[in-house]
């Protein structure tokens, strides 16, 4: 036990702390040539060439409000959905749970014209609330299975429970719900995040241009083959997911019955 | 004495299987009834469908006088304590007695206090579920199912989970709890013993319908139909009409040319229990097991059993 501990450490220091810990002394040093011997010789340029990006600003103002929105859909559409699958018992839900899981078994890209179309035909092309929409596909089906998990653990009595000592649904939901469904909340914030985040082709095509979000203000640097740039900008691109999921946390903190870390 | 709980025709209907047929009952202020049967007869869907878990297909449930048949769980007077204690594992004991009675509107400082004294849990107020054991965590579900002053509690075998000592301990607290306060309350178990235990009355349920709702006494005295006497297990059913008390079946012939019935039987398997030694004995030409006190014979030995013509009694019939 004690030695399997220690290699976790070990193997997380090495996979995951050095490489951000590289990323971070990258972004603020110049290219690091490490083969000729040379040391860091450390550097802010990097950061003033990224804020010197005009869209830079907007860009992350965009990508935190489309993540934010996708989020919160996101987690109405996957807690309500999660918990009919878990609770209920209907003809033909077999079909019901393999079609939810359609949209991620499809790549997005060879709808994503004919949604365009159908967008532009609905008047939602070129608007936030387009691009919010089709960042739904790839990330909705997750939610909706992670939190179909997270009701079938919780189990059906467990929810009948808070109904006998006269709850009602909504009252329910957020004095046992939610506060027992947290690390599915966690999870289902980063997913979202990172995914909707990432997302480049289909954020173009509905957004026609007018929605700029990170990524493709990201993307023409990669042309520069400047790594200390490229590093300012991979820090700059993480912190966005990191501060919603502190958001996130934050927002958790104001459920009822939440034990707070200082509180014993 | 007044009507706490009436039922009326009620019938439940899962696709073509009749789990409930037309059942009907009255339970008054204050009364205990044990609901037993065996498993999958139906009685935990009764119990869902008084607590408002599951619609009947027909019937009638009334609290009070006043028909709740169309009323939500969360609309009905009553409370139901599961198999498994349930509490909320984010909030302390306190806040998980507390929650009912927040939301019935009777949230009283003084009463939360008085029933963690009652459940001798004073000093776990602040204790998460976690951190306490499982005969407590059923008395704070059960502290937590009385905070809202429901008009009648519901048990679905709340000690099944626990040990057997523990078990023992508990029912006998509980039962002494819920007559101090007068609470109509209905238990259902699996369990005889613990079904006369509870209960001022004891239901056998089987087959949707109760065979025979009585006093414990009077339903050990004279069983309604051999599945009751059967379930029992105090009695020798002879067939359809007949049956005779296990005490009254002698291992010898009667001292006084009393005329008798005698049946050959084997000793099967030999146990020990309150201090005497159990037979269990197999019946080839009823084709059933009896239990009794067999003296010093062992397995496998054969044996007479004589019944007095005059002990045999007959069923009375279905009594509800």
């Amino acid at each position: 036990m004690i030695r399997n501990k220690r290699l976790f450490y070990v193997l997380a220091t090495l996979l995951f702390l050095l490489p951000t810990l590289i990323l971070l002394l990258q972004s603020l040093s110049e290219t690091w040539r490490f083969q000729t011997g040379e040391g860091l010789r450390f550097q802010l340029d990097s950061y003033s060439v990224l804020l010197s990006d005009p869209k830079l600003w907007s860009a992350t103002g965009w990508s935190i409000g489309i993540g934010a929105g996708v989020l919160f859909i996101n987690l109405v559409i996957g807690i309500m959905t999660g918990k009919a699958l878990a609770t209920l018992s209907f003809k033909g839900k077999p079909f019901v749970e393999a079609i939810i899981l359609a949209p991620i078994l499809i790549p997005v890209l060879a709808i994503a014209m004919g949604l365009h179309l159908f967008m532009i035909r609905i008047g939602l092309a070129d608007t936030v609330l387009g691009v919010i929409i089709i960042h739904l596909v790839p990330t909705v089906p997750y939610s909706i299975k992670i939190f179909q998990n997270a009701y079938r653990q919780l189990g059906s009595p467990m929810l009948e429970q808070p109904l006998i000592l006269g709850s009602n649904p909504l009252h329910q939901l957020f004095t046992i719900e939610l506060p027992l469904m947290k690390p599915a909340i966690r999870s289902v914030t980063f997913l979202t995040i990172v995914i909707s985040l990432s997302q480049y082709a289909i954020t173009a095509i509905i957004g026609g241009g007018r929605i700029i979000t990170l990524p493709m203000v990201f993307f023409p640097f990669l042309d520069t083959a400047n790594s200390s740039i490229m590093a300012a900008f991979s820090i700059w691109f993480s912190m966005i997911p990191l501060a919603l999921y502190v958001l996130v946390e934050i927002l958790l903190l104001l459920l009822p019955y939440t034990i707070m870390p200082w509180r014993k | 004495m007044n009507s706490s709980l009436e039922i009326k025709d009620m019938t439940k209907q899962f696709q073509q299987q009749m789990i409930l047929k037309d059942v009907s009952f009255t339970l008054n202020k204050g009364e205990i009834l044990s609901i037993v049967g065996p498993s999958g007869s139906g009685k935990t869907t009764l119990l869902r469908i008084l607590a408002g878990l599951e619609t009947p297909t027909s019937g009638t449930v009334s609290i009070s006088g006043k028909d709740v048949t169309r009323k939500k769980a969360n609309k009905r007077n009553l409370s139901l304590v599961f198999q498994q204690p349930l509490l909320f594992p984010h909030m302390t004991v306190k806040e998980n007695i507390r929650y009912g009675a927040k939301l019935a509107k009777k949230n009283d400082e003084d009463k939360i206090i008085s029933l963690l004294d009652a459940i001798g849990l004073s000093s776990y107020a602040d204790h998460y579920p976690s951190e306490i054991s499982g005969g407590q965590q059923q008395r704070v579900a059960l502290a937590r199912a009385m905070a809202t002053e429901p008009e009648v509690i519901l048990f679905d075998e709340p000690f099944s989970s626990l040990d057997p000592q523990l078990r023992q301990g508990l029912r006998l607290w509980v039962r002494d709890f819920l007559a101090e306060r007068a609470i109509t309350s209905i238990f259902v178990t699996h369990d005889t013993e613990e079904a006369m235990l509870m209960g001022d009355r004891v239901a056998l349920f089987n087959e949707g319908v109760f065979q025979q709702i009585d006093e414990p006494k009077v339903l050990h005295q004279s069983p309604a139909n051999p599945f009751v006497a059967n379930f029992l297990g105090g009695h020798l059913v002879l067939n359809d009409e007949r049956y005779i008390p296990l005490p009254s079946c002698l291992l010898h012939p009667p001292e006084s040319n009393e005329a008798h019935e005698t049946y050959q039987g084997i000793v099967e398997h030999v146990t020990y229990q309150h201090g005497q030694t159990i037979g269990h004995v197999y019946i080839d030409t009823l084709n059933k097991k009896i239990s009794l006190p067999i003296g010093d014979l062992s397995t496998k030995e054969e044996l007479h059993l004589y019944l007095p013509s005059s002990q045999i009694k007959p069923f009375r019939g279905n009594h509800t």
